[in-house]
């Protein structure tokens, strides 16, 4: 196997701490106001769920900031899905994986976003550093960030407060499973290598994800004041 | 008129060349209910042999291009090879302060090094060059492209091949000409100091080749006037001048990055 992620560096220029940030820190004033402006958005998307999600529990500052955590890490695996697939460089089952899952992650941006409203995280910038653009650098990515998926949800899980909130991540949590047993089958990986798994910490995840350096800033296209100097 | 069809018709016909279609890659092996993509990307999927490997063409000006930051001082070659000839050396910043682009046209694998195929904002205009993946911040993707024709006076805004703005300009006079060739916008400026430039002003890739002097070295801006008058015609020193409204209209549907084709 070659060139797995190396998830213990640091986070090179701060920019994914500044997006985590707004993840993390769920004692902000502002951030407990995103929290009741999203009280009726996790409401009507918890409704999407039908039978596994009830609409009629309480919702939480906590459980808003749990859903933008997941949030951002379904905008980085669905946008290393969707790079992948456009640039061209998967063939065969690996192809046929990350069309499949990256609709997955897509589906799930959708109804986190739609469950969030205005709560909502925004989509950071990405950086996949050529991993969507070699089969064999992109199946190593995946199966790490599809293990990663499946720990995160695992950490969050019990520290959600809402019934119908813990329905839908668990909904999602499965599929993030069968996700990582898939990539682990092709690349040749045990699909399930444990009767039990260890869940991690948003600490520890945010570690992970900032070790990658998939986050960045965009760049900085525009600029106020001084003057031009094009021709004229 | 006769000449300015041809024209047209060359342009289309060179679009339609340089942007065909390679075949479309195999289809899921498993059998699941069709997903509709959230992202869709009309990048056509293009190869090129290029010694031995594949390009993958990254940019299409009728649908999606793509363009990228450079992360560090870098110099472009004129083949994907660390012993190839040195065509550019790219710095992080413009000369405005923002950070410096390229536009990304196709890449290349040799041998597991990723190498990108870029527009450069250098002179000669037109100058394209291969730089290091590892040497480029990630894909950003724009939908437009802006058309300059500096005989008919006008700049024309596409989405997705799809007019959707058209506005008078002025181009530069016949002894500071407007540059033809194909560039990109590297920035957006507002709130400067200068009323020449009218509201604001984007910067593109696109350099004077007369005043190579200039200050900065002579980009090409797309910019408003505080001339409103003298629109259309060839009035500059090579930059395209929109009336304010035009340009204040301009940026609201056209984002940084977007590819220039001035003919």
């Amino acid at each position: 196997m070659s060139e797995p992620i190396t998830l213990d560096q640091v986070d090179s220029d701060g920019a994914i701490r500044e997006t985590m940030d707004a993840v993390a820190d769920d004692s902000r004033a502002g951030f407990l106001k995103k929290s009741m402006l999203a009280t009726g958005g996790i409401v009507g998307g918890a409704a999407i769920l039908g039978a596994m999600a009830s609409p009629a529990h309480a919702q939480t500052a906590n459980d808003v900031s749990i859903l933008n955590f997941a949030l951002t890490l379904e905008y980085l695996e669905a946008e290393f899905y969707t790079e992948a697939v456009n640039m061209g460089a998967l063939r065969g089952e690996v192809l046929a994986f990350a069309r499949v899952v990256g609709a997955h992650e897509r589906a799930h941006v959708s109804f986190l976003r739609k469950a969030l409203g205005s709560a909502a995280v925004g989509k950071p910038s990405f950086n996949f550093q050529g991993t969507t653009e070699n089969q064999a650098k992109f199946k190593a990515t995946a199966q790490v960030l599809e293990d990663t998926g499946v720990m995160a949800y695992a950490g969050q899980a019990p520290l959600i407060d809402t019934d119908a909130v813990l329905a839908a991540a668990l909904s999602v949590h499965s599929v993030e499973a069968r996700h990582a047993a898939w990539i682990r089958h092709i690349n040749g990986a045990p699909p399930a290598p444990t009767a039990f798994d260890k869940p991690k910490t948003k600490d520890q995840i945010l570690a992970a994800v900032a070790g990658t350096q998939f986050i960045t800033g965009a760049p900085a296209m525009t600029a106020a004041g001084g003057s031009p100097s094009f021709t004229g | 008129m006769a000449a300015l069809a041809l024209l047209g018709l060359a342009f289309v016909v060179f679009v339609a060349v340089a942007y065909g279609r390679e075949p479309a890659v195999a289809g899921p092996e498993v059998m699941l209910p069709a997903i509709p993509a959230a992202a869709p990307d009309a990048v056509p999927q293009v190869t090129q042999a290029v010694s031995g490997t594949y390009s993958r063409r990254l940019s299409n000006p009728n649908g999606v291009s793509r363009f990228m930051a450079v992360l560090r001082e870098i110099e472009a070659r004129a083949r994907p090879a660390d012993d190839a000839r040195v065509v550019a050396r790219l710095g992080t910043r413009t000369p405005e302060g923002t950070t410096n682009v390229v536009l990304a046209l196709s890449r290349v694998d040799r041998s597991g090094r990723l190498w990108i195929k870029a527009r450069l904002p250098v002179l000669p205009n037109n100058t394209v060059g291969w730089i290091p993946r590892d040497a480029l911040g990630g894909y950003n993707a724009v939908n437009t492209h802006l058309v300059v024709s500096t005989r008919k006076f006008t700049a024309t805004l596409y989405r997705y091949g799809k007019q959707i703005f058209s506005a008078p300009v002025g181009v530069g006079q016949s002894r500071w000409p407007t540059p033809a060739g194909r560039y990109y916008i590297r920035n957006k400026l507002t709130r400067y100091s200068s009323p020449v430039y009218g509201p604001l002003a984007f910067g593109t890739s696109a350099r004077s080749a007369v005043l190579t002097d200039w200050p900065a070295g002579g980009f090409v801006g797309i910019h408003g006037t505080n001339q409103p008058g003298l629109i259309p015609g060839r009035i500059s020193h090579g930059c395209i001048r929109l009336r304010n409204a035009d340009i204040l209209r301009l940026a609201r549907l056209m984002p940084p990055g977007t590819p220039l084709t001035i003919f």
